[in-house]
């Protein structure tokens, strides 16, 4: 299996830069996924991985091949597509057996391979209908079992899963993920659903406008991520900001003020070097919060706004006054066992360990 | 609340329209309805009295299919030939068509889109202002009084249009169909010839049909650029009938008319399922 090696890698459409100098690399067997929005450019990073666009500029190596000019028949590579794209005059052993057909394999071990893979992805009862007249997960299923039957070095999925409904969403992530950590095969894996990319990868490169934002595991790019672009994409719901902080210090101790508002910094910002210390971006997720009904030091008094619960969860909408007037939504997922009423005046505690501060210019990451 | 009262006519809504919609369809119809009906009964009468009804049958009309008729040459050379110039003008336009409307629908070449404006313009032209230079043309490479002339120029006349209604389908095949195929392991031309040919077949059958139709009922090029009777095709032979040198035989003009027509008819009972997929539009897929 190869290493795939991006090297400041450009691809643009007339005027259009799809992508601007990106280079990452895929370890051999690694299953990383490319995140972002729609139209930031991570579609034609892989379109071109497989060789269907070729770099405007940079390079492209499996090992240490350059694989710029290298049309996609030979690169041993397969695609799951979102739209699955089987060939809808084929039935589903034709549709599977067609990779194995350009390879001039005898009819027998044709036969052998695609009964193989379809027991094993259980569409073995389907060979015979045509794409049309089976569901949208035995579709997947299809598409799957096409791209892996031919055994290929590199396995890339565009999207594969946003066809599907949320339930069977969930489950084929989870057997992808299986199947790939089984068969070890290189993949690269194009999402904008940053749960599929948390629960799958080893690695995520966040995309945002044609540039590579973050490269990391699940855990820096949770944990630490770069700018607030990322700190935003990832999470369900996403970090909340706070505008207009100041840092401080008191006693030895680092906190972020906002009129009446102070919240403790953690330790490590005293190794921070600020630039500025005025007009940050305060940010905290909503898990990495406490709601206390009584005021308590460093918390954040808010009014509850809306209560969402989920079942296990209880997603509590706060507003909490900011500059001039204007409120801020801020979302806290509650502990259990909590009970708010609307307008409920409450306080917020952030975790310390877990607070972020943004320049809000940038976007970058100070803290 | 009252009980709802429905009259007659609500009752009865669905069936009404249904009624007026074929009432209206028939007198719409019967001018054509009504030419065939005469062309058919007149062609098997010696003649008709008030216009519509037949004095006395007979299949005397008739005997061009098994007599050489004088003046006229044999009926069935004429079909063949009306037949290999439709035969062949639906093949080319086939071939050429399923090629260049794949080379407007997926390639990004210099000049694609003026080549677009111009083919609709070329569409409308009218080709009858073509004639003399035609005529010059046909006669430098020497296929003046030839059969084969009238098929390239047919072709060629009707190939502008068809590679649009081609590029149309391909244009409804998305492109992901193509990169799987290209992943798969094959080159363009086979991802062309195994995955996108099949996918549009409908289109290559309307184009091939408007050709072979085109080729079939065409008139104005065989009567100026045919000058010898072993050319003539059926149109030809229909026009002799009514020509100038003799009195016309309305009896034998009605049944070489309806001889004319029965492929024709044939010929639509047989592709009608892909004359549907063409008002339906594009391919399923």
């Amino acid at each position: 299996m190869p290493e795939i090696r991006v090297v400041n890698f450009s691809k643009h459409f007339g005027k259009v830069r799809a992508v601007d100098n990106v280079s990452f690399d895929v370890k051999d067997g690694e299953f990383v996924a490319l995140l972002g929005p729609s139209g930031c450019g991570k579609t034609t990073t892989l379109l071109t991985l497989a060789g269907i666009y070729k770099p405007t500029s940079g390079e492209i190596y499996f090992d240490d091949q350059l694989m710029n000019n290298v049309p996609p028949k030979y690169r041993n590579i397969s695609m799951v597509f979102q739209n699955y794209a089987l060939y809808p005059h084929m039935t589903v052993f034709e549709n599977i057996a067609f990779p194995l057909k350009a390879k001039k394999m005898s009819k027998e071990e044709i036969e052998k391979k695609v009964l193989e893979v379809t027991k094993k992805l259980m569409i073995d009862k389907l060979l015979d209908r045509k794409p049309m007249q089976i569901s949208g997960g035995q579709q997947q299923r299809v598409a799957l079992a096409r791209a892996l039957v031919k055994e290929p070095a590199v396995l890339l999925f565009d999207e594969p899963l946003s066809n599907l409904d949320a339930k069977l969403r969930m489950m084929m992530r989870a057997e992808i993920k299986k199947l790939q950590s089984d068969l070890g095969i290189t993949s690269v894996y194009v999402t904008h659903d940053q749960a599929e990319a948390m629960t799958m990868a080893s690695r995520i490169a966040v995309f945002s406008m044609g540039k590579l934002v973050q490269y990391g595991t699940p855990d820096e790019i949770y944990n630490e991520p770069k700018n607030m672009f990322v700190a935003a994409f990832i999470g369900n719901p996403p970090m909340n900001f706070m505008e207009n902080f100041k840092v401080q210090s008191k006693d030895g101790e680092l906190f972020a003020t906002r009129g009446d508002i102070m919240v403790k910094l953690p330790p490590k910002a005293k190794e921070v070097k600020f630039e500025k210390t005025e007009g940050l971006v305060l940010g905290f997720r909503p898990e990495h919060c406490k709601i206390a009904k009584k005021e308590v030091e460093n918390s954040i008094p808010a009014n509850v706004y809306v209560l969402e619960p989920l079942g296990r969860d209880l997603i509590v909408n706060l507003k909490v006054k900011g500059v001039g007037g204007e409120s801020e939504l801020i979302k806290i997922f509650a502990e259990p066992g909590m009970n708010f009423e609307i307008e409920e005046k409450v306080y917020i505690i952030p975790d310390p360990e877990k607070l972020h501060l943004f320049d809000p210019e940038t976007e970058e990451t100070i803290l | 609340m009252a009980e709802l009262r429905l009259n007659f006519f609500q009752r009865n809504s669905s069936k009404i329209s249904q009624a007026v919609m074929i009432i209206i369809l028939v007198l719409i119809t019967s001018p054509i309805l009504l030419g065939y009906a005469w062309l058919i009964l007149r062609s098997f009468s010696v003649d008709m009295v008030h216009g519509f009804i037949p004095t006395k049958l007979t299949l005397k009309n008739w005997r061009f299919l098994w007599q050489e008729m004088k003046g006229y040459p044999n009926i069935w050379r004429t079909f063949l030939n009306t037949f290999w110039i439709a035969l062949w003008v639906m093949i080319l336009e086939a071939l050429i068509t399923s090629m260049g409307g794949y080379a407007l629908s997926r390639y990004d070449f210099p000049g694609r889109t003026s080549m677009l404006r111009f083919i609709l313009v070329l569409h409308a032209f009218p080709s009858i202002s073509l004639m003399v230079a035609i005529y010059y043309v046909l006669k430098v490479i020497g296929l003046l009084d030839n059969l084969w002339g009238i098929i390239l120029l047919k072709a060629s006349l009707e190939i502008p249009w068809g590679t649009w209604v081609m590029k149309g389908f391909y244009d409804g095949i998305p492109w992901e169909l193509e990169w799987a195929g290209l992943v798969d392991g094959y080159g363009r031309f086979e991802v062309w010839r195994k995955i996108v040919i099949p996918l549009v077949k409908p289109g290559i059958a309307v184009t091939a049909i408007f050709a072979f139709l085109s080729g079939w009922s065409e008139f104005v090029f065989i009567n100026t650029f045919i000058f010898s009777q072993n050319a003539w095709t059926l149109s030809k032979y229909v026009k002799g009938i009514i020509g100038d040198f003799r009195f016309a035989d309305y009896g034998l003009l009605t049944a070489v008319g309806l001889f004319y027509v029965i492929p024709t008819i044939v010929f639509f009972f047989f592709v009608n399922k892909y004359m549907i997929k063409l008002t339906i539009g594009g391919v399923k897929g």
